[in-house]
């Protein structure tokens, strides 16, 4: 019981910070595929930060640790600017772009990754190696029976997590910007009659979208693999849009729907060693998000409602 | 420069390709007067204010301002100086309240934990509770939007324009969704917004309402100033014909109605949304051929559900509907058109056409199946496609720059109009189905749909015609449906109604 | 500049080329860029992709092979691109985004292989069954997804990408603990009756492999652009693709023809999986999807979703993927650098739009500009 919540949650709260990052950018209108290619590219450059310093400070330095996520931020938001330019500049189909957008990160992030392995650190090598990450417990709390597992054996980053995700709730739903986010989604006629310049707001959306996906991606980075490669495309990308979808496209639902796809998997994964089963039997646990998805969405797609401007481009002149 | 004059736009021309939408245009309007703008659509009138709102920007002439020659560079620009809008289309968030669409962009704030700046909506609701009482325009700040209605949405729009401290005011056609009794109260607000000091313009091709407000009035034409008129002393008359360019008649000439065999006859009919909210209410009634039924309402009291329902776009929850006598209520809405609906829909450009396809083939769109155009074994014959563009392209004078390979998306909304008659007219149909058929065409264009729909049920077919004109329905029907809140009010003989009474029955005053 | 390009590319008609050319044109460009930056010769490193793919010949060849072994392989590479890509585009056309093609792939890959693959039938019965299994095997994929988006609107792109990591996982467990090789990790290989690749046969002094699927796809292309263009359900694809609701308005079965697009597009994928994994290659690696199936969606943007296009489109993809292997050998460039320049390609696709819409503006302001100068004199 308590690995499930313990694993639940260090897989539930990267998925959940992502999908704020998509709820983000859907409430302001612009379609988002593309969080898949920005955690990976987030990823990336949080990456290549460690291994960069890691001669000088060592892969396990705290600084090193935290200073990846700033990085892996910046990454994921420098990248959705591209996703930003395509869908609110050149006007392109926000769902084709944001597929464009991944296909391009994954193809981009192993060549840079492979290319400056060779010849920076002149070792063929298709992966950055990152340090591991601290673990720690909440004292009293974490001796809690049964809900005590919600505070042990933490990452940092849930905790940042947390703390962001209050951030992002407080700035889209109680302030100006978030106000007219909201209405960039439903109608962005609106927004421009009211003086605001909707592409900047919605350019906005897009790369704090970028940046939040970044966070997620570094936290996978770090706690399933301790490494970046191309192995980070598992697809909790789309799982986040998934969640968001499902969440109604509101920050609390969705966190909701975030720890059902983490307790499901760490629950699957306890089975199969309960059962002591071989490890192929994993493949089977993994399944398990993608089809709970699918049946979420099958009897819950018919109550959702999308925000009303979503996908369409936005042109001035129209009306 | 007079110092009178707190707007003046002068000298103004305005390209757009292919068009020139104002051409040397001068208007001078007084500081606390009603200056109205007439003329058809097309005539410029929207660009001229859109300029003056700052959504464009002139090619040539200049703009003063309380006697400041400015550049008036965005709607922002224009707030500053104190020039407000109302738009056709309104332009509000419809999942938001009242007050956070009345706010949006000004917005008072208030320090959270005396720390990070949040909106103060309760400070803003009651801002706007003070100033709507003010001014006569009551409305509830916390109700959402998307649940009231249109009047309400209107007076939503010109608090926007109050709190910002407006003293210009632009109204682009105000009325155009409103019943008679709410079209009162909103020519009652614009007198006192004008009697508060305000500066009111009107943009409008509606001569009554112009007559009853306005002070002064310049009729446009075709991008041109026609002539800037003292409206005291004008006849409506004079205006019509000053504002098309030639005599008008504003009635449609017609024979009377010569009723045959009821074809359509709808029972107890119910519809409910999306929300499973019931927006038709057991409406029932029958139409006979040689006869144009007309439903008068204000926007979104449940009549295109009816068309949809008949045409069988929308589900029926309750009721039947049947067509020569066969209940057709659970067809599918191929076989309805074969059994004999044409649907002309009032959004031509979302239901009525593919704009990506050429002419010819949205000329086929309800016909493509069958042979000629496609064999048995579902191969299409173009040449058929052709043949039969190129006939509906000469029968109702539908033009395009490359004929039957024209891109629908390229033509202008009146031929585009023509194009879906024309394919509905010719698939000869004992009952067809009009919905705001007029809407955004010129008088011209108007007047000869109308001559075409009386023309149909000469033909002795059922025409079913809803619209939000009233005047169009006083013109054309021979009997009249006014539907409020889905239910159907009051179905009576044309000739037996006034203006007025319609008025009435569509605001929902009941008196059976 | 404004001139040149309008100029160029101001035909409408002939746009539906020069705007995918101009895409191309511009991603090669970035390319060569990128290369250069490594400090290889972005001319050379070209040159090898087009050697790498027989297009060109190489400076000198091993026994049996020759610039026919390696024209050959490109086009056994080529086979199940050009069907993936058709796939795609049969979707797009019905406006829907299929990007499950490769789990389409995959599902029809293992089934034909398990069914066909590993049985002892002869090869001109077990050719033919190989391609039945496939068509029906991605086209029931494909159902499910358009059923899913036609019964509880659930949007294709999410369904099929969960379906995608699905088949992904499921077919991985099933070859892990049942058809698993020891030696390579992947999946037993499939018996040579089965495969739709005549491997090393003699001709002349050289031994190639022939895809017998090259010319089945260029043959479904042509059918495919028939059935678009000239059939009753091509129209409506079409329409259903263009406006759902005046396809509604019209009395088309908007659902019917979604679910049958989807059908098609599946069974286009399924061909891609039977003639990728009974074809161009012989066994399944476990946990891992095709980049096929991804690539192709920048083959069919670039193509236009013309199916005669993506001949052309597919043809370059390929030649850029396949030649890097020989471009990594000869001028030691990482083989990643060709999805590098695909993904650019798709990049500079979807903006074509864009491109298309920039260029009338430019060419009224040009005309605008010439009016006045005429008014003027």
């Amino acid at each position: 019981m308590e690995t499930i919540i313990i694993d639940g949650l260090s897989f539930a709260l990267p998925l959940f910070i992502m999908a704020i990052g998509g709820i983000y950018s859907e409430r302001s209108g612009i379609t988002n595929l593309a969080i898949e290619g920005l955690q990976g590219f987030g990823a990336f450059v949080g990456a290549l930060f460690v291994v960069l310093v890691a001669g000088t400070a060592g892969t396990d330095s705290q600084p090193v640790f935290y200073l990846s996520f700033l990085f892996a931020m910046i990454g994921g938001m420098i990248y959705a600017l591209l996703h930003a330019l395509l869908c609110i500049k050149f006007k392109a189909n926000q769902v084709i772009s944001g597929v464009v957008i991944n296909i391009l990160a994954m193809a981009l992030t192993s060549f840079l990754t492979k290319q400056i392995n060779k010849s920076v650190f002149n070792a063929p090598s298709d992966k950055f190696q990152l340090g591991v990450s601290t673990r720690f417990s909440i004292p009293v709390l974490s001796d809690i029976p049964v809900i005590g597992a919600f505070f042990k054996n933490l990452y940092p980053f849930e905790i940042i997590i947390l703390v962001i995700a209050f951030i992002a709730w407080f700035v889209l739903y109680k302030t100006r910007y978030g106000l007219h986010l909201r209405a960039c989604g439903d109608n962005p006629h609106a927004v421009d009659a009211a003086g605001r310049n909707v592409a900047k707001i919605r350019t906005v959306a897009v790369m704090i979208s970028g940046a939040l996906s970044g966070i997620g991606g570094m936290c996978f980075a770090y706690s399933i693999s301790a490494k970046f490669s191309s192995s980070i495309y598992v697809g909790y990308g789309y799982l986040a849009i998934a969640a968001l979808i499902f969440g109604n496209w509101k920050i609390l639902p969705t966190l909701g729907a975030c720890l059902i796809f983490g307790f499901a998997r760490s629950a699957g994964y306890q089975l199969v060693q309960v059962l002591e089963k071989p490890s192929s039997y994993s493949d089977l646990v993994m399944i398990l998000p993608y089809v709970l998805t699918l049946l979420l969405l099958i009897f819950f797609s018919k109550y959702n409602r999308s925000p009303k401007a979503l996908g369409e481009i936005y042109d001035k002149g129209k009306r | 420069m007079s110092e009178q004059y707190i707007v003046e736009m002068r000298n103004i021309t305005k390209r757009f390709p292919g068009i020139t939408a104002n051409d040397n245009v001068t208007i001078q309007i007084k500081k606390g007067e009603i200056y109205a703008l007439l003329g058809e659509n097309g005539a410029g009138k929207s660009t001229l204010m859109s300029m003056l709102f700052g959504m464009y920007e002139p090619d040539e002439g200049e703009i003063y301002i309380r006697g400041q020659k400015v550049n008036i560079s965005s709607p922002n620009h224009a707030t500053k100086l104190n020039i407000g809008m109302v738009h056709q289309h309104f332009k509000l968030v419809s999942n938001y309240t009242i007050g956070e669409n009345i706010i949006m962009g000004m917005e008072p704030t208030k320090k959270f934990l005396g720390l990070f700046p949040m909106v103060d909506l309760k400070k803003a609701n009651q801002e706007i509770r003070d100033l709507s009482i003010q001014y006569g325009l009551e409305v509830d700040p916390t109700q959402l939007i998307e649940n009231v209605n249109v009047s309400i949405q209107q007076r939503v729009e010109i608090l926007k324009m109050l709190y910002r401290e407006a003293e210009i005011l632009i109204f682009d056609e105000p009325t155009a969704v409103l019943t008679p009794q709410e079209i009162e109260f909103l020519l009652k607000i614009i007198k006192g917004l004008r009697d508060n000091g305000k500066t009111i313009i009107l943009i409008t091709h509606k001569l009554e309402e112009i007559k009853q407000v306005a002070d002064r009035c310049a009729i446009l034409n075709r991008g041109k100033l026609i002539d800037v008129l003292d409206v005291k002393t004008t006849s409506t008359k004079e205006m019509a014909n000053l504002m098309v360019g030639r005599e008008v008649s504003f009635t449609t000439n017609k024979k009377p109605a010569q009723f045959k065999d009821v074809i359509l006859e709808v029972k107890d009919l119910c519809v409910k949304n999306q929300d499973n909210f019931e927006v038709v209410k057991h409406a029932s009634f029958s139409i006979h051929g040689g006869e144009i039924f007309a439903i008068a309402g204000v926007s979104g009291n449940g009549q295109v559900e009816i068309a949809d329902a008949i045409a069988g776009l929308t589900k029926v929850s309750n009721g039947n509907i049947f067509l020569n006598g066969v209940d057709i209520t659970n067809y599918s809405i191929r076989k309805r058109t074969l059994e004999g609906i044409s649907y002309i829909p009032e959004d031509r450009q979302v239901y009525g056409l593919v704009l990506d396809f050429s002419l010819k083939d949205n000329i086929a769109l309800k016909t493509y199946y069958q042979e000629p155009f496609s064999s048995k074994h579902g191969i299409l014959n173009q040449a058929k496609f052709e043949e039969y563009g190129n006939k509906l392209i000469e029968r109702y004078d539908i033009r395009s720059s490359q004929g039957t390979m024209t891109q629908v998306r390229s033509m202008s909304g009146g031929n585009q109009q023509k194009a879906i008659i024309g394919r509905e007219i010719e698939l000869q149909s004992p009952l067809m189905i009009f919905v705001q058929p007029t809407r955004g065409l010129d008088i011209g264009a108007i007047e000869n749909i109308h001559k075409q729909i009386i023309a149909e049920r000469d033909k002795g077919k059922a025409i079913l015609l809803i619209s939000l004109e009233l005047d169009e329905i006083m013109n054309c029907a021979d009997t009249i449906g006014v539907i409020y809140n889905g239910e159907l009010q009051k179905i009576a003989p044309a000739a037996s109604l006034t203006t007025n009474q319609v008025g009435e029955f569509m605001m929902g005053v009941k008196n059976k | 500049m404004k001139k040149f390009f309008v100029k160029i590319l101001g035909n409408e008609k002939r746009q539906a080329i020069t705007i995918p050319l101009f895409s191309i044109l511009i991603s090669l460009i970035v390319g060569m860029i990128l290369i250069a930056a490594l400090g290889k010769n972005p001319f050379t490193a070209y040159l090898n992709l087009l050697q790498g793919s027989g297009l060109f010949p190489k400076p000198k060849y091993s026994a049996y092979q020759g610039m026919l072994t390696d024209f050959t392989s490109f086009l056994n590479m080529m086979t199940p691109m050009l069907f993936a890509s058709l796939a795609v585009a049969v979707a797009l056309k019905a406006g829907l985004f299929n990007i499950g093609v490769s789990g389409q792939m995959l599902t029809a890959g293992f089934i034909a292989s398990v069914t066909v693959g590993y049985s002892q039938l002869v090869a001109p019965v077990a050719k033919p069954l190989v391609l039945i299994i496939g068509i029906l095997a991605g086209a029931l994929v494909g159902c499910l997804i358009g059923f899913l988006k036609y019964k509880f609107n659930i949007n294709e792109v999410v369904s099929s990408i969960m379906l995608n990591y699905i088949a992904q996982y499921l077919f991985s467990f099933f070859i892990n603990t049942r058809y698993i090789d020891d030696i390579s990790r992947q999946s037993i290989a499939v018996k040579e009756a089965s495969r739709l690749t005549l491997l090393k046969t003699p001709i002349g002094n050289l031994k190639v492999d022939l895809p017998l699927g090259i010319i089945l796809a260029i043959i479904i292309a042509i059918g495919i652009k028939f059935l678009l263009d000239r059939t009753r359900l091509g129209y409506e694809i079409k329409t259903v693709g263009s406006n759902r609701e005046a396809a509604r308005y019209a009395g088309i079965n908007v659902g019917k023809t979604m679910v049958l697009s989807m059908v098609l597009s599946g069974a286009l994928a399924g061909l891609a999986g039977v003639t990728y994994y009974l074809g161009y290659v012989q066994s399944i690696q476990p946990k891992v999807l095709a980049s096929t199936g991804f690539d192709a969606i920048a083959v069919a943007l670039l193509g236009n979703s013309n199916p005669i296009g993506i001949i052309f489109s597919s043809f370059l993809i390929t030649a850029v993927t396949k030649g890097s292997g020989y471009m990594n050998s000869a001028s030691g460039i990482e083989t990643e650098i060709a999805s590098v320049i695909t993904g650019l390609i798709l990049l500079f696709s979807a903006c074509g739009a864009f491109l298309r819409h920039l260029v009338k503006r430019w060419k009224t302001e040009i005309e605008e500009q010439e009016q006045t100068r005429k008014e003027s004199k």
